[in-house]
């Protein structure tokens, strides 16, 4: 692995980390804590991503141990981050976003039973709250749980995609050009 | 011997059509110190990357020409570079001063010991020994730009280089860097450095190379500070800049001493 | 009794067997011992601070404070679990996530950062992911830093928490663009760095200050591992 990779990996973990005061101050409900991941793998491809998501739930687990069973997720986002390159769908907003919308489904879907069997979905304050609204409306444990976490990720994860292009496009060529991946990303190589 | 030789150099960044170096030939001997002077864009800091074999081999791009290093001894005394940015050149891997400069020492393998005694020099030399205990992240701008050459200065470089070395630091501390880089001279060391501290150049420098737009425009002593055509890039020492101004006549002085002397005669 | 003497690894290793074993143990009277255990060990802070930045000088003080912190996670927890589930469930689950929470905070306010580096060199497993794991850990505050001074500077300039979703939006887009593309700049500055400094992915580098590692506290991490798999299977074959 090369210097620069190895840096840009904790590089990317800590935008993840350091996103959430960015969301806090524009008061939106959102986590933007796999943009790190998303972003190294189009980057740098799929070995990038899955180490900068194992690190972000590393180091985020230092902070709130709850976290680090959800590594599982950072791994699938890293992975379908790097379909999504291929298929070149950081090319353009029109393209990240439903493919943002697609991943916040499955991100659902992977965090539903780990959240359900570890936690009895009181993962975060949301998450319990979105749930709880879930079982009030007459749904089972399992698919309140599914509703709390779909409620939390879909937005989250379209609006990373959408981030995540606005970066590649906005990146200069000269930088792009360092990443193995950054410039098929986008479609300009 | 030369240290280091650059014969014909050219240099271009990945993905620019421009080189940022063209045809630069220059020569650093033990213990010589070497001063790059020029505007932005004029190619002294590309200059450093390229002899600190960072440029094309880190950086990417294409090189046409010869660059030639000798180390010390038996392969021991590398080349260590400064950047201008003292965050960016934080390891993050340490978390106290003392570790931070280590850090270098450390990656060559050395034994703990030998570690122990570079690192030490290095803070006594910079007059850090009394953050060595701090959180490199606590630092300000000053002290974290004397953390960063000491690390380099601990790694014991055949050849140094220095991009700016000064510019974070108060003129007590810009003081201190050059008596360093003359003290290392002194011991054997190649030293080439970038800066705009010009008035500085006089005591420190044995030749001044003077650079713009990637080109090598002229090479000599440092009372080249003085001359009419670098007076007119802007790239002379105070003392010469005011005399011109003031119309006092060539040849300007180049030192408060100089001018002192010509202002008695 | 103070961990902090305690080789890092053996620090984890309890950090980790503890929540397994809550886990893996019946409930609630396995928790309940497992939860004990942990919050027994947020009493025993070292002498600096740990890898969360908490933790400080020796004595009962900054104990009481990590297990205040532990307590403090753990509550919101309880709160939903009791909104969501049956009372046998929530002590349950309950205490199986309050040791694990107690287990890390406690981890978090002994270890320093930087022993555990230190723990990670000398065991011979090359630069990399010592340097992967501390990098993240010392850019994480100083990103937030960034972020907040970036933040501060479009206030100025009218940013403001209201106003539509679009305009939220547009508003966060502001905000994070300039902090991440910052940080892909910095990349290639702090590789340079890296490199000038003889950083090579892999190598083995000198350890400056290595950890004790006793025999006994190997034996002891072995032993914690044994007693993990003993507990699993037991509880396996007592179920089957």
């Amino acid at each position: 692995m090369s210097v620069r990779l190895l840096v840009l990996i904790p590089a990317a973990a800590a935008i993840s980390l350091a996103l959430s005061a960015a969301v806090d101050a524009v008061a939106l409900p959102l986590f933007l804590d796999t943009t790190g991941t998303v972003l190294a793998t189009a980057l740098a491809g799929p070995g990038a991503g899955i180490a900068t998501g194992v690190l972000t739930s590393a180091v985020n687990t230092l902070r709130n141990p709850t976290f680090w069973p959800f590594v599982v997720v950072q791994v699938i986002v890293a992975l379908y981050a790097w379909l999504a390159a291929r298929g070149g769908l950081f090319r353009s907003l029109k393209t990240a976003v439903p493919a943002g919308l697609g991943l916040g489904v499955l991100a659902a879907a992977t965090s539903t039973p780990i959240s359900y069997v570890v936690f009895g979905c009181t993962t975060t304050g949301g998450i319990a709250l979105t749930t709880a609204l879930g079982r009030a409306l007459g749904l089972p444990p399992l698919g309140a749980c599914f509703f709390g976490s779909f409620v939390a990720d879909f937005g989250d994860k379209a609006v990373t995609f959408a981030l995540v292009t606005s970066v590649l496009h906005a990146l200069p060529r000269r930088t792009a050009a360092r990443f193995p991946w950054a410039l098929r990303a986008v479609g300009a190589a | 011997m030369a240290r280091l030789t650059l014969e014909r150099v050219s240099f271009w960044y990945p993905a620019m059509g421009r080189p940022a170096l063209r045809d630069v030939s220059l020569a650093a001997a033990p213990g010589e110190v070497i001063a790059l002077v020029g505007n932005v864009g004029a190619g002294a800091s590309t200059l450093l990357l390229v002899a600190a074999d960072l440029a094309p081999r880190v950086v990417g791009g294409k090189i046409e020409g010869r660059v030639n290093f000798r180390g010390r001894g038996k392969g021991e005394g590398g080349r260590g570079i400064v950047l201008p940015t003292p965050w960016t050149q934080l390891s993050g891997m340490a978390f106290t001063v003392w570790d931070e400069v280590a850090f270098g020492p450390a990656n060559l393998g050395w034994p703990r010991e030998r570690i122990a005694g570079a690192v030490d020099r290095s803070l006594a030399a910079l007059d850090i020994g009394t953050l060595a205990a701090r959180d490199p992240a606590t630092l300000s701008g000053g002290e974290l730009q004397r953390v960063v050459v000491a690390g380099i200065v601990a790694m014991e470089p055949a050849l140094l280089l220095l991009d700016e070395p000064t510019a974070e630091l108060d003129p007590e501390g810009a003081g201190l860097v050059w008596r360093l880089v003359r003290a290392l001279a002194g011991d054997g060391c190649s030293i080439v450095v970038a800066t705009s501290d010009l008035d500085a150049l006089p005591e420190v420098a044995d030749r001044v190379v003077w650079m713009e737009d990637g080109v090598v425009r002229r090479i000599g002593a440092p009372a080249l500070l003085a001359e009419e055509s670098v007076c007119e890039a802007g790239l002379a020492t105070t003392v010469a800049d005011v005399w011109r101004t003031a119309r006092l006549g060539a040849p300007y002085p180049l030192t408060v001493a100089q001018a002192e002397r010509r202002w008695r005669q | 009794m103070t961990g902090g003497r305690l080789h890092p690894f053996t620090l984890l290793a309890i950090a980790g067997t503890l929540p397994a074993l809550a886990w893996i143990l019946p409930a609630p009277a396995g928790g309940a011992v497992t939860t004990a255990v942990a919050l027994v060990l947020t009493l025993t802070p070292g002498a600096s601070p740990g890898l969360a930045g908490t933790g400080s000088s020796p004595g009962w003080r900054p104990g009481l404070v990590v297990l205040r912190t532990a307590v403090l996670t753990a509550a919101p927890f309880w709160l939903f679990l009791l909104l969501l589930h049956d009372v046998p469930s929530t002590i349950a689950i309950g205490l199986r996530l309050t040791t694990m929470i107690a287990s890390v905070v406690w981890v978090g306010a002994l270890l320093p950062p930087g022993r555990l580096v230190e723990a990670m060199v000398a065991a011979g497993w090359g630069v990399t992911a010592a340097y992967l794991f501390a990098a993240a850990l010392s850019a994480v505050p100083l990103l937030k830093a960034r972020a907040q001074r970036i933040v501060d500077a479009q206030r100025c300039r009218g940013l403001s928490p209201r106003g539509g979703l679009g305009r939220r939006l547009r508003a966060l887009r502001a905000l994070a663009l300039p902090l991440v593309l910052s940080v892909l700049h910095e990349v290639d500055e702090r590789a340079l760095a890296l490199e000038t400094r003889g950083f090579v992915p892999g190598a083995r580098r000198t350890p400056l200050a290595p950890p004790r590692d006793a025999t006994a506290e190997r034996v002891g991490r072995w032993l914690l591992l044994v007693g993990c798999a003993a507990a699993l299977a037991w509880r396996l074959a007592w179920r089957g």
